[in-house]
């Protein structure tokens, strides 16, 4: 009887830490999630936004948005006319600048408008930042929800930001966000993001379409990305502002 | 000629399509309407303006850039005098056609950091919101006084060298240009006051203007700037030299017309020479944007010769421009609220027409402004400024502007504004002047 209740207790110790083997922590789930995001050297993407108000009335806008590594990203605005050339550069430490082609200016980004809309979108100018989660979040495994890892990501001191905490939704077999809660400093749900179509182009994942719900406003916008290329190869020369206003 | 300018422009229209499909120029602008009227009075219109925006640009080669931008605009009222004038079409619907810019960019010229660009451009310099104290390369447009911050293109060279973060922008205008007067009452408020000697009364007053000669040494406009970042805050220090754009009165002859005092006088104006040291710098104070800029002026000496002789007075001499430098500065801040109002403050030590230390007054300006119905709509309630012309007796020397402003987006593109200038003050300070001249304005823009 002894003897079979020690193999019992072997078996379970043994059953439990297989189970702790293949759940990785939040803070492995978070840095494989920062890996498949950012995995491409470098991204040129055509991406076209559809903004839908409450009524359902759509308004379209265009731009092209390149990156390197995960921390500098370069947008222009294509479309419509009266945004047609404002660009916006985000760079290491949280600098972010602003072109405004009408007034031939460069204009550097304080924090302030960081959690303003960017360009009238249900994006802000943080959410448009290239980013790493595990730089500015100190993660918490909640669950797992069938094959969907569920963190909550909590903003590490010292980090200006407008969200008190996300809830994120990664998938278990490619570490790829499908969706994020954004909750206000109430602590109040007020924006959700959902990411579809999650293809593989050459070696890389890249969600086709994003879409941000603004629940308070309920507006949404989608993000679609209709041309993608990655690794041309850019240099950083072109995340600078000599850049910017070309 | 203007007519020859609106046929080239009717003909170049339809053609920009073709050339965005050949030759891969894109094009693109705005059609603005600015109509503005009078509160007191019988209303008159104090601004009627028609303007087309043209834009084209083009990259002709990888690291070659083309942009020009062009105006057509009709504005102000029908000039018709006699029946005959009727036959003119320039008389009754008045068009003009401003080269706004027009320029080459040559990416990586000689040296793969190198940048130049070359022909009609506007460089504006400076960090603070539309009054920059160290933007003095451009010439002033000071046709529309309430489109603060607007500058004409000057026809030149500038190279940019970049090193990291930091860049060195050097500047060259071969042939100065002077500045854009406002018309009418603005023209008043702006100059400077001429006093009469006691009995004497003004019947004519005459000028010309003694422009540089047209020379490299005389004519020629030059600058630099260093830019970069330090302490997280961008900076830049610049050296300019150039004539100041607005005209100094070096000579006045007073011409007697009758026994009781009654004069004609005739003045001579030049442009005087001027070197300006300037610095900026732009960051943030925790979240809030604060910006500040400062220039320090060292201007030519010049002395006003008043010629009395002919009533028997002689030549007077005096001061109209101490070569004394004299300071002006901007500071600023912006800060967005949770709720999405934003506001915007700025105080000002010397407005753009202000020279000499005794003679700088002291503006503070505060704008408060929020997007409502899902950014359909931006309100600008508290758009205000004030005018001290004098802290000892801030009563009698002051001005308070005041511009409330309505903006409708209906449609993407399109933009209805609605807006009003008020202005209480006294008489002594630049804006009271113009406190008889309070107008309601509408715009609507289309761009395309």
């Amino acid at each position: 009887m002894k003897k079979k209740t020690i193999t019992i207790t072997m078996l379970l110790i043994w059953i439990c830490v297989s189970i702790y083997a293949q759940t990785p922590t939040a803070e492995d789930i978070l840095k494989n999630v920062d890996a498949v995001v950012n995995a491409p050297k470098d991204q040129d993407l055509k991406v076209k936004l559809i903004l839908t108000d409450k009524k359902g009335k759509e308004k379209t806008r265009e731009m092209s948005m390149l990156q390197k590594g995960s921390d500098k990203r370069m947008v222009k605005f294509l479309s419509p006319a009266d945004q047609k050339g404002i660009a916006f550069l985000s760079l290491p430490d949280d600098v972010m600048y602003l072109y405004l082609p009408a007034f031939k200016k460069i204009r550097r980004i304080a924090s302030h408008v960081k959690n303003t809309k960017f360009a009238g979108t249900d994006f802000t100018y943080e959410d448009m930042e290239a980013v790493r989660y595990s730089d500015k979040y100190e993660p918490e495994f909640l669950r797992k929800e069938d094959s969907l890892f569920v963190l909550q990501l909590i903003p590490k001191e010292g980090l200006k930001t407008d969200y008190s905490k996300l809830i994120m939704w990664i998938r278990e077999d490619n570490f790829y966000i499908v969706k994020i809660e954004h909750y206000n400093k109430g602590d109040k749900l007020f924006k959700i993001m959902t990411r579809d179509k999650i293809e593989k182009i050459d070696e890389y994942w890249i969600a086709r379409e994003s879409k941000m719900q603004d629940l308070k406003a309920k507006h949404t916008t989608k993000m679609i990305f209709e041309e993608v290329k990655f690794d041309s190869g850019f240099s950083d020369d072109k995340f600078t502002k000599r850049n910017l206003k070309k | 000629m203007k007519k020859c300018n609106l046929i080239i422009i009717v003909l170049i229209i339809p053609g920009f399509s073709l050339l965005y499909a050949e030759f891969g120029i894109d094009w693109s602008g705005y059609f603005q309407t600015d109509n503005r009227a009078l509160i007191k009075g019988e209303h008159d219109f104090s601004w009627h303006e028609y303007r087309l925006d043209l834009q084209l640009e083009a990259y002709p080669s990888t690291n070659t850039h083309f942009y020009s931008e062009v105006w057509l605009r009709t504005i102000g009222n029908s000039n018709i005098q006699a029946s005959s004038d009727l036959y003119d079409k320039e008389k009754i619907t008045s068009t003009n056609l401003y080269f706004k810019e027009a320029y080459l960019d040559i990416y990586g010229l000689i040296l793969k950091d190198l940048d130049v660009r070359i022909g009609r451009q506007r460089i504006a310099w400076g960090t603070a919101d539309k009054l920059n104290p160290t933007d003095n390369l451009n010439p002033d447009d000071l046709e529309d006084m309430w489109d603060f911050g607007r500058h004409l293109g000057s026809d030149g060279l500038k190279a940019t060298y970049y090193l990291g973060d930091y860049e060195l922008s050097a500047v060259f205008i071969p042939k100065f240009t002077p500045a854009v007067l406002p018309a009418g009452d603005w023209a008043a408020a702006l100059s400077p006051s001429f006093d009469l000697p006691e009995g004497i009364i003004l019947r004519n007053y005459s000028d010309k203007i003694i422009m540089p000669e047209n020379n490299l040494k005389e004519n020629s406009v030059g600058g630099a700037k260093f830019s970069g970042n330090l302490f997280n805050y961008d900076f830049s220090l610049s050296y300019v030299y150039d004539r100041d754009d607005l005209p100094l009165i070096n000579k006045a002859s007073f011409t007697p017309i009758d026994t009781f005092g009654t004069v004609d006088i005739s003045a001579e104006m030049v442009y005087p020479q001027m070197q300006v040291i300037g610095a900026d710098f732009a960051g943030s104070l925790g979240d809030v944007g604060v910006w500040g800029e400062s220039a320090i002026f060292f201007p030519e000496k010049i002395i006003l010769s008043t010629d009395l002789s002919a009533l028997g007075m002689g030549i007077q001499e005096s001061i109209a421009l101490d070569d004394e430098p004299y300071i002006k500065y901007v500071l600023g801040g912006d800060y967005t609220f949770t709720n999405g109002i934003y506001v915007n403050a700025q105080y000002l030590h010397g407005f753009i027409h202000e020279r000499g230390d005794d003679n700088l007054e002291d503006y503070l300006m505060f704008g408060l402004e929020k997007k409502i119905f899902e950014d359909k709509v931006k309100i600008m309630p508290v758009n205000c400024g004030f005018e001290i012309k004098d802290f000892d007796n801030f009563k009698d020397n002051y001005a308070v502007i005041f511009s409330p402003e309505i903006t409708y987006y209906p449609y993407d593109n399109i933009e209805i504004v609605f807006g009003a200038h008020i202005i209480d003050g006294k008489d002594s300070s630049t804006f009271g002047k113009m406190k008889d001249s309070d107008d309601i304005y509408f715009k609507a823009k289309v761009s395309f």
